[in-house]
């Protein structure tokens, strides 16, 4: 199983691919504390999806596992683990098959 | 090689596009709860019901690596009840609710997931007439082709920035399975209503559908096409 430290470089690869895609200077350099959605977040919902189906993608190509990022817990969070990288490092940790 | 992935392909309709497909040159991935009954090099089966949600992302998964990426979807998979909304049990209800709807749910989801990078993603969603005529016993069959058709509204919009379309098709009776056991009287009385009155055919159907996945229809999404003159 890869370590926080594999899934968080994975998670920057996909948030820095995605910036030049999507052209979002803020996140073209990103870093763990680099907010992604909702307050202070430079992306909008539709490069939100992209990133997540990225994470998603990336994680079944590199490690082998398949984890569901979208899922009710998400949707009900009190803190959407899509504010930020460090965030989004947690939830694929907390959705790691064990 | 484009990929087209088509729900339902053990028989009727399914069965005829996948085939339609395959000697058009795609490669298609199918499926049903059954095992194949299509052998062909191009084609490849995946045995499930298109309502279990890990089944559907498992099947999506092993497609983005083994092809990459999808070109075309149609969400043809469906089953009907045919019966008088009081004589009709909650179980058929929640049957029929699953597989049409949440069935073509989960394969627009993670479909359109494999077509965002291709810029040309088709999703084709099955309808019926029975919705617009609002038949007499197909209270919970046209309900679900309603969300259907909803959701391939809703849906036109949200993919449209990927540049996915998703349009649907409303087939009016055809000699398949569907409508074997439907009294010939209530299927004269069906026919009667249309514009054009005969039984409508796989190929009417394969036109329609061929329209929708031409690269010139990249203007065309959210649409509902009823065959044989039904409004």
């Amino acid at each position: 199983m890869p370590d926080r430290h594999a899934i968080e470089a994975l998670i920057l690869d996909a948030v820095r691919l995605l910036a030049e895609d999507f052209e979002l200077n803020a996140l073209k350099s990103p870093t763990t504390h680099s907010p992604l959605y909702g307050e202070g977040g430079a992306l909008d919902s539709m490069a939100l999806v992209n990133l997540i189906a990225d994470v998603e993608d990336a994680l079944t190509e590199k490690f082998g596992v398949s984890v569901t990022l979208a899922d009710e817990k998400a949707m009900s969070a009190r803190h959407s683990p899509y504010r930020s990288v460090a965030a989004l490092v947690d939830a694929v940790i907390e959705r790691m098959p064990s | 090689m484009k990929t087209i992935v088509i729900t339902g392909t053990r028989k009727g309709i399914g069965q005829a596009l996948a085939q339609h497909y395959l000697g058009e040159g795609w490669r298609v991935a199918g499926c049903s709860r059954g095992e194949a009954s299509i052998k062909h090099v191009n084609y490849r089966h995946f045995e499930l019901d298109v309502s279990d949600e890990n089944a559907v992302v498992a099947m999506a998964r092993t497609l983005h690596s083994d092809y990459g990426q999808v070109e075309a979807l149609l969400n043809n998979a469906g089953i009907a009840s045919m019966n008088h909304a009081l004589l009709t049990p909650a179980s058929t209800v929640n049957r029929i609710l699953q597989t049409n709807v949440l069935g073509t749910f989960l394969f627009c989801r993670e479909m359109a997931k494999l077509m965002r990078r291709t810029k040309t993603g088709r999703i084709v969603n099955f309808t019926t007439v029975a919705h617009p005529l609002n038949l007499e016993g197909e209270a919970i069959y046209a309900a679900s082709k309603a969300a259907v058709e909803s959701l391939t509204r809703i849906l036109a919009r949200e993919l449209a920035e990927l540049r996915i379309t998703v349009n649907a098709i409303g087939p009016t009776p055809i000699e398949t399975d569907l409508i074997r056991g439907v009294p010939q009287a209530k299927m004269d009385a069906l026919i009667a209503r249309q514009a054009i009155q005969r039984l409508g055919e796989v190929r009417d159907v394969m036109n329609a559908v061929d329209f929708y996945l031409r690269e010139e229809s990249n203007f065309i999404t959210g649409q509902v096409l009823y065959l044989g003159g039904v409004c």
